[in-house]
């Protein structure tokens, strides 16, 4: 049991870290539905970066750094040139998704490293993700930058007047959202199961975009919703600790996204919006362009 | 941006010619093809080797052009699964879930006939392929409706649903045909059971019959877009959902109704790759493959501006373009999935070019640089 608890905060932790990653981003305005593409790019750069080099560091840095390039990239196509976000966030998906498939299959198989010590019977990499959550609650709501960045989310032509640059601080949050995605995939690439094969994420990122409209873009109720997506995956995976005989395996795998379906669902009716509000960042998904 | 007397400007288009974007459409792919030249560079083959090789194999071998035509079919099936939705502003990205419950219908069909029992069962025909297509059909559109259903009465994001009833399908069917699964087959390697010889899609030149289907749906698809009222709601629907609403076009409607069109035709996608294509005609261990191969229909639709017709060229570049790719791989060890880098290099090479649709580069004359003028002392 405590193994099964264990493994489920360390789902816990990339669910987390990925979403709280597209919740930034969608705070100052940008979609970017192209999470996976993203983390996609972070597991396999961080993968054979951290297998030829024998470094740990060196795998997270790369993984990190392809994911802000990747940010970058978004924040080009959906700031400077103000193209439909959706379209954008796709071709970074499928991007990923075929790119990774070619330059990572001469790399499949384990990664071959001593594993990451744990703190206390636990991935460090949970710490990270928990203090992540309030280091992002306390520069969004505690701090100028983080008015900053909700003001250009929800009304970028009244932040400009008010002499916020907008196209700076949406790309300073899309980069830093990069990046954030680019070591979530990284942690699952040489942390959580350090094998690579293709398309081995399986819609982890998917599931992350929607826990950001789970969370209605609050920080807490989105570690609360990724611990219990985490839960959720590693009993998907190994039912048997749990419910032993229950179902067919595989029909256990389409548990986590049966219940994001069900979940999206109900957030999207009319009594929960009505009920617990919509906290959608305003100007989410529109490019500013400046007249 | 100025150089010299002439000054650069982007502007933005009142109006988008077809000649033009068919142009942008086409650079976009050429573009894309020069970028990913660099996959031929690296293992040390001129590209313009590589290209013959594909071409050659896809368009002119008695091997590869079957398997093209193949692939064409099936890629225009799931690029009209995804135009129909694009049309009305949604993203149908679950082809591939889509597909995957039409194949799986097909196959309920033939086991309900008793097709599994018995390889060398001789079954109507005339009966039990039309039933096979139409469960096909209902299938697809039963998972395609829960999207459209959603969409359209709590505005849940299609995107994020589609992409899950991809991964919920995908683990049904190898519940199904793995493991003990009701369809699997018999040698128990993980394919799904293969249906007798007796209820094989009739073949028209050893092109199975699909392709009039699918040829048939750009006609209607065409049709649909160009004459009638409900192309015309699903257009401004796409257009403005809440000005539609004014319109008097049913909001709840047309999410289900694209959905559901969308779904039947990746339905019949899956019809015509599990169950009609020569050499198959079963439900196969790497049928994620397939679903893989579906996202080439985002592509394809991209393309194409959701143009039914346009989108037939386009699928046959890209059914050949993939199953060429497969080839070179294997004799010119380019290492594996060539399709799916080409499939990525393509997708963001469109998106750096959605960019023309909307504006166009101008070149215009500043005036004249007027140096000699001034006060002179």
């Amino acid at each position: 049991m405590w193994e099964f608890i264990v493994r489920s905060l360390d789902a816990s932790t990339i669910f987390t870290i990925a979403a709280l990653s597209e919740l930034l981003g969608q705070r100052s305005g940008v979609l970017n539905v192209g999470v996976e593409g993203v983390m996609l790019f972070g597991a396999t750069i961080g993968f054979m970066v951290a297998q030829t080099t024998g470094s740990y560091l060196l795998g997270f840095l790369a993984g990190i750094a392809i994911g802000g390039l990747i940010g970058l990239l978004h924040g080009f196509f959906s700031i400077t040139l103000g193209s439909d976000q959706v379209v954008n966030g796709m071709g970074i998906w499928i991007l990923g998704f075929g790119l990774t498939t070619y330059i990572g299959y001469p790399y499949t198989g384990p990664l071959g490293m001593e594993r990451i010590p744990n703190v206390i019977g636990l991935s460090p990499f949970f710490f990270i993700g928990v203090a992540l959550i309030i280091i992002a609650w306390f520069v969004l709501t505690k701090t100028s930058l983080g008015l900053r960045i909700r003001s250009v989310g929800e009304n970028p032509s009244v932040a400009e007047v008010s002499g916020i640059n907008v196209t700076r601080t949406r790309y300073l949050s899309v980069i830093t959202s990069g990046m954030l995605m680019g070591f979530a995939g990284a942690i699952y690439s040489l942390d959580y199961n350090p094998v690579w094969s293709n398309d081995f994420l399986m819609g982890w990122g998917f599931i992350a975009l929607a826990l950001v409209f789970f969370s209605m873009w609050n920080p807490y109720i989105l570690l609360g919703g990724s611990i219990l997506f985490g839960t959720l995956w590693q009993l998907s995976l190994n039912p048997q600790l749990v419910l032993p005989d229950l179902m067919s395996r595989y029909i256990w795998r389409t548990v986590p996204f049966t219940i994001t379906v069900g979940a999206l669902m109900l957030m999207s009716t009319e009594w929960f919006r009505a009920r617990w509000g919509a906290a959608k960042p305003e100007a989410l998904g529109q490019p500013y362009i400046k007249d | 941006m100025k150089l010299g007397s002439f000054e650069v400007k982007l502007e933005k288009r009142v109006s988008l010619p077809g000649w033009e974007a068919t142009l942008i459409s086409l650079l976009a792919i050429l573009v894309a093809l020069v970028v990913f030249s660099y996959i031929f560079v690296r293992a040390g083959v001129n590209p313009l080797t590589g290209y013959k090789e594909i071409f050659s194999y896809a368009f002119m071998s008695s091997f590869g052009l079957p398997l093209t035509i193949n692939r064409f079919i099936f890629l225009l099936l799931c690029t009209y699964a995804f135009i129909i939705p694009i049309r009305a502003g949604l993203w149908n990205i679950g082809m591939a879930g889509q597909l995957y419950a039409g194949a799986l219908s097909a196959f309920a069909v033939a086991f309900a006939f008793g097709a599994k029992t018995s390889q060398n069962a001789v079954l109507p025909p005339g009966l039990v392929i039309p039933l096979m297509i139409a469960a096909a059909i209902l299938g697809g559109a039963v998972v395609g409706a829960i999207a459209g259903f959603l969409k359209g009465r709590f505005n849940t994001n299609e995107i994020v649903v589609t992409m899950m009833l991809n991964f919920i399908t995908y683990w049904i069917v190898a519940r199904l045909i793995k493991e003990g699964g009701l369809f699997m087959g018999a040698s128990g390697e993980g394919d799904g059971f293969k249906i007798p010889e007796s209820i094989y899609a009739p073949l028209v030149k050893n092109v199975p019959f699909t392709v009039f289907i699918a040829l048939g749906l750009a006609m209607l698809l065409y049709f649909l877009f160009a004459k009638t009222k409900i192309g015309y709601q699903i257009k401004a629907y796409g257009k403005s959902p809440s000005a539609a609403k004014y319109a008097g076009i049913s909001p709840y409607k047309i999410p289900l109704l694209v959905f559901i069109m969308g779904g039947l035709i990746a339905g019949l996608a899956g019809y015509h790759y599990f169950a009609a294509v020569p050499g198959v005609y079963k439900i196969t261990k790497n049928y994620g493959d397939f679903g893989d191969l579906a996202f080439y229909g985002i592509i394809c639709g991209l393309i194409s501006q959701g143009d039914a017709l346009a989108a037939i060229p386009i699928a046959l570049l890209f059914g050949g373009l993939t199953n060429g790719g497969r080839f070179a791989q294997g004799k010119l060890k380019l290492g594996f999935g060539i399709d799916y880098a080409l499939l990525g290099v393509l997708m963001i090479t469109l998106v750096a070019f959605q960019f023309f649709y909307r504006y166009k580069i101008v070149v215009v004359r500043t005036k004249k640089e007027t140096s000699d003028v001034g006060i002179h002392s």
